[in-house]
């Protein structure tokens, strides 16, 4: 690659010079790796570290013999017992995490899973007979129902987190696609990337950028405005390098657990995850005593994602489950809005989506609340229930102002028993599937009876709302909020309850008083001046 | 008439580093509480306002000194002597071209009105504004440790922001009255030459 121009062009002769020289050197730097190519802007560790992480492998995939197969089409478990020759206390660690069981029990709260209890206002449940077509995104193979055997080592899918070539898919059930060499993709396995956690985190809620918000697909190819951390003109780190696995156990937040909990190891050489940004950068990285003293109640977040969705792809902000249904000569059909949006589906209802969002801001000590299934709800006076309030307030010393995707939808609800359905919605015509047969009815039946819980035969439609935490999608420093974003009336934390904010509170009457003051001394002094002067006298 | 020394060197100038630091103060601080004066910038109109408030605090550590040292604290000594003529003057009698009740002296050069005003910025209005101050900058430390209600920085801020109308009030009526002397620029003329004139005849009991 030339180098910028920067200086003035040297004479022609030595231009001459120049290239004929590029021309010698050209088949020495074609025989270099590509990936060696140094990014072009930006902080240039990402070459750095991805030399350094290959530099760590003590093996060659490719010279076992065992990983040469071959393995028949989609026979997943085949390469998981080569797997595990070697590595043969792998998949019990596997199967100790939530990646396996999709199921969170932890000091005596039960259900908090994708395989349990748990409901989210996107897809809403797996549990009412969804779950063949949702267990793509499973560290595993063949769960389709209730009878997957979650104890079979063979059943952990190694690959789908360990592959390197981006040639590996799943299909339904988790099974991998029959067009992929399983042999080739075995043989070239390494610690997960960005696309490894990707191919499930950046498509959750059924698509690229729609869960999240903060995480899609276009954080693979991001400038560094997108991302600093993970863009490749940037820091160039995996999810993993702060997502640190402990035993295949990857560290992140989970339903129960606080996500912003830990900050450093307690000992040394323990393995902790680092997911809080104060892990590395710690906790006073500004310049300024002040601007670091608001790590005390403001998540760095809050100021270093000015807005979420910031790459090309929009995020759903809004799910109108209740509008689903309509159908043009019975058949279902989509809309499209001005930006090219899909504004309506059959299948899904109405939809919002939006890019460069501005996050909510809510106080948050790290634990959100969730809603199952079998939780009995009080639907508020305003008729909104939200499914994950965030815990915390301006007195709680962990708690502190973060940014939040607010997700709102309507969803189905069984008014009688007060509790949140289940409906079956993934299947074919004929099936009772709501997307077969447009039956609400008929869809909660079955899909209560397959998650095996009660259905009073009622149903109706309730808003709800989710809080999804901010967090990634962490912009250039200059591109941070500015003081009086928050420090004005009116500002971006005008909603946030709970304490005295400088420029955006003024106390009732205060101004009012303090001006009636400087008005009355004006005023006297006007007074008193004029006499004194019309009197020609001082 | 004779020519004196009234305002020394050191005096002057503390005198005009504590209007300027306060004036500067004034400006940083109603941008930072957001009543529409965009002079600095957010961040740079809170650093100015805490740099100056350290500032005019070392300096009032010297003006304490100098004060002491020099004896000349004892002009602030409020007096009830005089203070019913000065009000007097200040309420009928200048306006007739009645002679100021209360002549200079190089010992007593402040009135009993402005002994009083001083007096109470002194001790009130300044401490109160340091203290507040101090405390607001400080609440992000002391709020936990002391345990103290959310509503606190909230009562902090507002007595510091009355503190600071206050100040305005004040500054409003002392450039005002400096407009009453000899002529209106006579009493400015002396804070920055030091040298004012007083009358041949000018004495008065210091006791």
């Amino acid at each position: 690659m030339p180098h910028p121009p920067r200086r003035p062009s040297p004479p022609l002769l030595r231009r001459a010079l120049q290239a004929l020289l590029g021309l010698l050197a050209l088949p020495f730097a074609l025989a270099q790796e590509p990936a060696a190519a140094p990014p072009t802007a930006g902080h240039g560790s990402y070459t750095i570290l991805h030399v350094a992480k290959s530099r760590r492998q003590t093996s060659d995939h490719s010279k076992f013999q065992v990983l040469k197969g071959p393995f028949k089409d989609s026979d997943g478990p085949a390469v998981t017992r080569a797997c595990l020759t070697c590595h043969m206390k792998a998949a019990e660690q596997v199967m100790a995490t939530s990646h396996w069981t999709w199921n969170i029990a932890k000091d005596g709260k039960d259900g908090f899973g994708k395989s349990t209890l748990l409901v989210n206002n996107y897809c809403i449940s797996i549990i009412g007979g969804n779950t063949e077509s949702c267990a793509r995104c499973h560290a595993g193979y063949g769960f389709k129902d209730k009878s997957f055997d979650f104890t079979k080592p063979e059943n952990v899918d190694c690959l789908v987190c360990h592959d390197t070539t981006g040639d590996y898919e799943k299909e339904k059930a988790g099974w991998p696609n029959p067009g992929v060499s399983l042999a080739e993709v075995a043989q070239k396995v390494g610690a997960p990337t960005l696309k490894n956690c990707g191919v499930c985190h950046f498509f959750g809620g059924g698509g690229d950028a729609t869960k999240h918000g903060d995480l899609d697909d276009t954080i693979l190819k991001a400038p560094r405005a997108e991302d600093v951390h993970m863009s490749r003109q940037g820091a160039g780190m995996d999810c993993i390098d702060c997502h640190a696995s402990d035993a295949h156990k990857v560290g992140g937040p989970n339903y129960v657990v606080p996500a912003d909990r830990r900050e450093q190891a307690k000992f040394a050489g323990e393995s902790v995850s680092r997911m809080s940004c104060a892990a590395c950068h710690s906790d006073s990285p500004h310049k300024s005593y002040i601007l670091n003293r608001h790590y005390q109640k403001v998540a760095c977040q809050t100021c270093h994602i000015p807005t979420y969705a910031r790459g090309t792809l929009p995020t759903n902000t809004f799910w109108d489950w209740a509008s689903a249904g309509r159908l043009k000569n019975g058949r279902g059909y989509k809309e499209e809005d001005a930006n090219g949006y899909e504004k309506y589906n059959s299948i899904h209802g109405e939809m919002i989506w939006a890019r460069n969002v501005r996050p909510s801001y809510v106080w948050y000590n790290g634990t959100l609340k969730f809603t199952r299934l079998t939780d009995r709800i009080t639907v508020p006076t305003d008729g909104r229930v939200i499914l994950n309030p965030a815990e915390g307030s301006y007195t709680d010393p962990n708690a502190k102002i973060w940014p939040f995707k607010f997700h709102e939808a309507t969803q189905p609800f069984d008014p009688i028993l007060q509790r949140f359905v289940a409906p079956y919605t993934a299947g074919p015509k004929g099936s009772g599937a709501y997307w077969g047969d447009w039956d609400w009815d008929i869809a909660i039946q079955k899909g209560m009876a397959t998650a095996g819980l009660p259905y009073s035969g009622q149903h109706s439609f309730v808003k709800t709302t989710m809080l999804w935490p901010v967090t990634h999608m962490v912009a250039p420093k200059e591109q941070a909020l500015a003081c009086t974003e928050c420090h004005k009336r009116n500002g971006l934390l005008a909603q946030v309850p709970g304490f005295y904010l400088l420029g955006r509170d003024h106390g009732t009457g205060v101004d009012l008083l303090g001006f009636g003051v400087i008005l009355l001394t004006i005023l006297g002094v006007g007074i008193h001046g004029f006499i004194r002067f019309s009197h020609g006298r001082h | 008439m004779r020519r004196v020394v009234l305002y020394e060197g050191f005096e002057r100038f503390w005198h005009w580093a504590q209007a300027l630091l306060i004036l500067t103060m004034m400006l940083t601080g109603f941008e930072v509480r957001g009543l529409g004066l965009h002079l600095f910038g957010f961040q740079r109109a809170v650093a100015l306002h805490n740099i100056l408030a350290v500032t005019l605090l070392v300096l009032i550590v010297f003006a304490i000194f100098w004060h002491i040292t020099t004896g000349e604290w004892r002009q602030y000594i409020p007096t009830r002597k005089f203070l019913r003529e000065m009000i007097a003057f200040y309420v009928t009698g200048i306006f007739k071209g009645a002679p100021h009740p209360v002549r200079k002296h190089r010992m007593a050069k402040l009135n009993p009105l402005q002994r009083l005003a001083y007096f109470g910025f002194k001790v009130l209005i300044i401490p109160v504004q340091v203290t507040s101050g101090a405390l607001y900058y400080y609440y992000p430390n002391l709020q936990h440790a002391l345990g103290w209600p959310p509503a606190s920085l909230w009562v902090i801020a507002v007595v510091h922001v009355l503190g600071a109308f206050g100040l305005v009030a004040f500054l409003i009526g002392h450039v005002y009255l400096t407009t009453t002397g000899h002529t209106p620029l006579t009493n400015i003329k002396a804070m920055l030459t030091g040298w004012e004139e007083l009358e041949d005849d000018a004495y008065f009991d210091e006791t």
